[in-house]
């Protein structure tokens, strides 16, 4: 029974080291076909715009000077090493990642965090004031934060944010802070010290589960996205000076825009489910839908929308249109975008922020696919555009999933999706039908760090895509693992051959045949590592090969009946004149 | 068996399917002094290794004070001493570091006596042990094994490159180990002068098997060589059993028998021999007609 | 025990001597580093050069543990001293112990240093306490990893799969902290590799004739 127990740690052993060296291999591999096949991906196939943007309001999109209409852009690009664990790792934490707790650092005295200990957000700062003999004195400000108040001191009285979601925005003095246990959001005013409690959202929404605020992105340097406003013919002056050549026009922006990262009297809330809801940044209370996240053209289907979890990246841009008003109630000047400092400080009597809608792009898991979506202000989706390559043929110009085209449209692409098939293929089964149910649980960055299970696989595909009902789409994906099965029977009929001739008893053979169906080729390798390595010898009962180690034939199950050597017939033991016990064919031959 | 200290049962070994050892029994009880013979091959450094430890057994079961061979406890390793065929010891390490090694490791060790063993060998301390000669090295290994003040002894060929005065100090050491009461000594050896001279017990291994494990005494009287003499010419077939070698020539009979007895005699009488002569046999002169090739003897029927 | 540990480190004194300048050279390129730059130290310029300096020392880990385990076999070290009061597994423990502490030697003052001048030289806020702990322990599961790989390949006669064997399963090992990353996920995944070469290690130098 030892012998049995110990044989079996030292597969288990041996087959968790073998798993291990051959999962790294393979990942290699397709590591590296998948990141040439995007590197050759065609140009075409990873871009996308949409013109005109549709949220611009009439008057000005359709204004007669108009030469080019707005437009909204996104650009795929794919930085592979980014997705890797190592600098997942790095990115994530350093300061301003998703998992850090430093929500902006500008110098070591300007800085804003989640002070653990206390559980309050310390922002520091330093505000430089004229006086009246105009020198300039730099003052330190320092403010803690919690859900109850804020002070220069931690204050325990003033409660504790725990894992609370912090607005992500370019306003240093003023933060939106969601705190989970309590479902409801603070607006923190660190110049005027004041912390103002939302509503419990938590009770007219239970299902609510905020996980990002303000700036909604994630690896944004996958989908770029860019706005161009519409844009008029207007001379360029410096044009004139420096050229002889009169009546340069060139096409400049009706009204100006600057970067887009706040949505105006509102705050963006991305939702776990994908949703995009409005929170009104007055009463802190959600205000409406903005919209939510759209689901690219994978391989094998489409999905209207989709959880953050299922995307490698998105960004979610807003529109905002700025209206500056003189005192007589006219319009001095509009803007789109963020408002800078030095507006808030302008002569105007009034400014008006006007949330236009908003547009978000969206990357595929495996990262060949995107789709743009346009929301208007009320929330409705009002075009969405995905990434294809237009493929022309005589008069029509017909067009191709981006993920298609990236597997198979470029030179070189074929060979690289079947090398990445093949190598698919050379994993375990078992591993791949367990990809195929786990396909959705995995977060999309985490998928491309998996090392035994593959949620970027075809087999995932599939299962996550597929639109088909439950047994089309297991056929499906066992025809697509079919050369890995195929291969794991062949290696276990060879592993049941040898078993039987290496003396295996029945059990123990038909748990290897099992598992090398199952596991493939990291079990045969497992197998011809932790094979008993011993010399048969001949059975004298049936002529064949028996192992010496075992009391009985495995193939006739007959004992040792005759000594393997011819030993003298007498012997001179321990007072005893008899010869021990002989059977019979020993005695016979001595007659 | 309480008293027993090597037990060995039905064991078998087999090297790259040759095998070596074909169901070996064997005890031996404490204070018992073994000779292990064989001729070479015959398995007596691999019963020993498998003994140790050294060496997993193919088949079967062995076991030193009680303790399976397999999993010797520290505290049973350190009641027993080896000395390995071909001295095996650290090559690279000074004498004195050796010696240092095994002190710190043994759960006794009697300094006086091992310093006496090392001023009567003239071991030097500060040479590496592949500077040493092979009779240095086999002293060395003695004395190591026996500084412990070991219950059992185990020796494969002790005195493999010892030159005939430290052989003859090795037999006086053991000679004085055995005088202390309840140690047992298990050594193999081909110098059967030196086994005869202190084993009371002997096992000689042929064709896998042991085919004499018995008093060194007993053993003397059970296995004869008889030279018969016939009136006519000797006849081939003399019915008896248990013969180890025949050699007729004319009339003349050379006769070795294993477990001779009265019965035997008397079934010989019945061939009407001329003459029936008991030739003395000393222990290498058994252990020869033992060991001889079953080829080479004749049995009988 | 003590004794056992005593006799592996003696005998493989050059890779704790090699372990402990390795680490005093890594303590002062670090040290000069980060006085040199100051405040302005950016922490991101060092993972650069760390990771060629964890491959080399990852093989170099491998090397003595191959080294440990090729000589016994080749010495028969181990043939002569489990014929003392000494068990093989004792033996095997005390050479796993020589080299945790020969790793331990060479990582314990390069992260308490790490640690002294990121106090020091950092903004007050703790952005990288976490991050410390993470690499270190990561770091040092695949020294680990990378040392145990050597003492399960060699344990064989001949030269070719201990010298070659080591060096390939290494070097497949390494792309393994930048695929996971750092933190509980590669710890888990590295301790129960580790745990499972230690038993295989384990079961074949004890049933293996000496």
């Amino acid at each position: 029974m030892k012998s049995v127990t110990h044989y079996r740690i030292q597969v288990l052993t041996t087959g968790f080291i073998v798993l291990l060296f051959f999962s790294l291999l393979l990942f290699c591999i397709r590591f590296l076909c998948e990141i040439s096949l995007f590197e050759i991906t065609p140009s075409d196939a990873r871009t996308i715009g949409i013109q005109p943007s549709g949220l611009v309001p009439p008057e000005l999109e359709n204004d007669p000077n108009v030469v080019h209409h707005s437009f909204v852009g996104a650009d795929l690009y794919r930085h592979s090493m980014m997705y890797l664990g190592f600098f997942d790792y790095v990115i994530t934490r350093s300061p301003e990642g998703r998992r850090s707790n430093v929500y902006f650092i500008e110098s070591d005295e300007k800085y804003m965090y989640l002070d653990k200990k206390s559980g309050q957000l310390l922002y520091r700062d330093i505000d430089s004031q004229t006086m009246p003999d105009r020198s300039v004195q730099l003052k330190r400000i320092q403010s803690y934060a919690g859900p109850e108040g804020i002070s220069e001191m931690p204050n325990q009285t003033f409660g504790r944010f725990d894992d609370p979601i912090v607005e992500q925005s370019r306003s240093r003095r003023y933060r939106i802070v969601y705190h989970k246990k309590q479902q409801r959001f603070f607006g923190i005013d660190f110049d005027r010290a004041t912390v103002t409690k939302g509503p419990d959202i938590g009770k007219k929404y239970p299902d609510y589960k905020p996980i990002q605020t303000g700036l909604l992105y994630k690896n944004p340097v996958a989908p770029k996205i860019s706005w161009v406003p519409p844009r008029i013919k207007a001379i360029d002056e410096k044009v004139n000076q420096q050229d002889s050549r009169m009546d340069q026009r060139v096409p400049k922006p009706i009204i100006p825009s600057s970067v887009h990262s706040d949505a105006g009297p509102y705050l963006l809330v991305l939702d776990q489910s994908g949703r995009i809801d409005l929170l009104d940044r007055q009463t802190l209370d959600v205000a409406g839908t903005a919209g939510w996240l759209p689901g690219p053209e994978t391989y094998f289907g489409t999905k209207p929308s989709v959880t953050p979890k299922d995307l490698l990246s998105y960004t979610v841009q807003p529109l905002v249109l700025n209206k500056f008003y003189r005192d007589d109630g006219t319009i001095r000047e509009m803007s789109f975008g963020d408002l800078d400092d030095s507006e808030r400080w302008s002569i105007d009597s009034r400014i008006d922020r006007e949330y236009l809608g908003m547009y978000a792009a969206s990357v595929s898991r495996n990262g060949t696919a995107m789709a743009l979506a346009v929301f208007n202000a009320e929330g409705k989706r009002t075009d969405t555009e995905y990434t294809r390559l237009p493929l022309h043929g005589g008069r029509h110009t017909s067009y191709l999933r981006s993920t298609k085209a990236t597997f198979w449209n470029s030179p070189g692409a074929p060979a690289l999706t079947i090398g990445k098939f093949l190598v698919e293929n050379l994993h375990p089964p078992a591993l791949s039908i367990v990809s195929y149910f786990t396909a959705s649980t995995f977060e999309a960055g985490a998928g491309h760090r998996a090392l035994f299970l593959l949620p970027n696989s075809f087999v995932a595909m599939i299962s996550r895509d597929y639109q088909e009902n439950w047994a089309e789409k297991f056929a499906t994906t066992l025809w697509w693992i079919l050369p890995s099965i195929i291969l794991a029977i062949w290696l276990a009929c060879r592993v049941g051959k040898d078993a039987t001739i290496a003396g295996f008893p029945p059990n123990a053979r038909r748990r290897w045949i099992v598992g090398t169906v199952a596991f493939g080729l990291p079990a045969y390798i497992t197998y011809k590592l932790t094979r008993p390595k011993v010399t048969l010898v001949t059975c004298a009962n049936c002529g064949k090969l028996r192992r010496p180690d075992m009391e009985k034939c495995h193939q006739c199950n007959s004992p040792w009946h005759i000594p393997e050597r011819t030993p003298p017939n007498w012997r001179v033991l321990n007072g005893i004149e008899e010869i021990p016990h002989q059977s019979s064919t020993e005695t016979n031959a001595q007659e | 068996m309480n008293d027993e200290v090597i037990g060995v049962e039905n064991l078998v070994k087999y090297f790259d399917g040759r095998c070596v050892l074909d169901g070996i029994h064997l005890s031996i009880p404490k204070g018992c002094i073994y000779g292990l013979l064989g001729r070479n091959g015959a398995g007596k450094t691999t019963m020993i290794r498998i003994l140790l430890g050294l060496e997993p057994a193919t088949r079967g079961q062995t076991s030193l004070l009680g303790v399976e061979s397999t999993n010797l406890p520290t505290k049973v390793r350190g009641r027993i001493g080896t000395v390995a065929e071909g001295h095996n010891l650290i090559q690279n390490y000074r004498v004195g570091r050796l010696i240092k090694l095994c002190k710190d490791l043994s759960l006794q060790w009697n300094d006086e006596f091992f310093s006496h063993l090392i001023e009567t060998f003239r071991l030097p301390t500060d040479r590496r042990v592949r500077e040493l000669s092979v009779g240095m090295r086999a002293q060395l290994n003695l004395a190591l094994a026996m500084a412990t003040d070991p219950e059992l002894l185990i020796l494969d060929d002790p005195t493999l490159g010892l030159d005939t005065v430290a052989r003859r100090q090795f037999l006086e050491l053991a000679i004085e180990i055995i005088q202390k009461q309840g140690r047992t000594i298990l050594f193999s050896s081909h110098i059967l002068s030196d086994v005869e001279r202190i084993a009371d017990r002997v096992g000689i291994l042929a064709a896998g098997k042991l085919v004499v494990d018995c008093p060194l005494e007993q053993l003397k009287q059970r296995v004869k060589k008889l030279r018969v003499i016939f009136a006519g010419s000797a006849p081939t077939n003399l019915y008896l059993t248990e013969i180890i070698n025949q050699q007729i020539d004319g009339r003349e009979m050379a006769l070795t028998v294993a477990n001779w007895n009265e019965q035997k005699r008397a079934l010989l009488e019945t061939f009407k021999p001329s003459s029936c002569i008991d030739v003395p046999m000393s222990l290498e002169d058994i252990f020869i007609e033992c060991t001889r090739p079953i080829g080479a003897s004749v049995n009988g029927g | 025990m003590f004794t056992l540990i005593k006799r592996e480190i003696q005998d493989h004194l050059l890779y704790l001597i090699g372990s402990v300048v390795l680490a005093a050279i890594l303590i002062i390129v670090l040290i000069s580093f980060v006085f040199q730059e100051g405040t302005r130290t950016d922490w991101d310029d060092l993972i650069a050069p760390v990771i060629p300096i964890a491959i080399i020392i990852m093989l170099g880990f491998c090397a003595m543990g191959v080294s440990q385990m090729y000589t016994d076999r080749n010495r028969r070290v181990s043939a002569f001293v489990s014929t003392l009061p000494v068990t093989r597994t004792q033996i095997l423990f005390a050479r796993i112990a020589t080299g945790i502490l020969t790793i331990l030697i060479l990582l314990v003052p390069l992260v308490v240093t790490i640690t002294i001048l990121i106090r020091w030289f950092e903004s007050p806020i703790p952005m990288y306490a976490g991050i410390v702990f993470d690499i270190s322990s990561t770091t040092f599961l695949m020294i680990f990893a990378s040392y145990c790989i050597g003492l399960l390949t060699g344990w064989n006669p001949s030269k070719v799969i201990p010298t070659f064997g080591a060096l390939a399963l290494t070097c497949i090992l390494v792309p393994l902290v930048i695929i996971k990353g750092f933190g509980w996920e590669i710890a888990m995944l590295l301790v129960a590799f580790i745990a499972a070469l230690l038993i295989r290690t384990w079961q074949t130098f004890t049933s293996t004739p000496l």
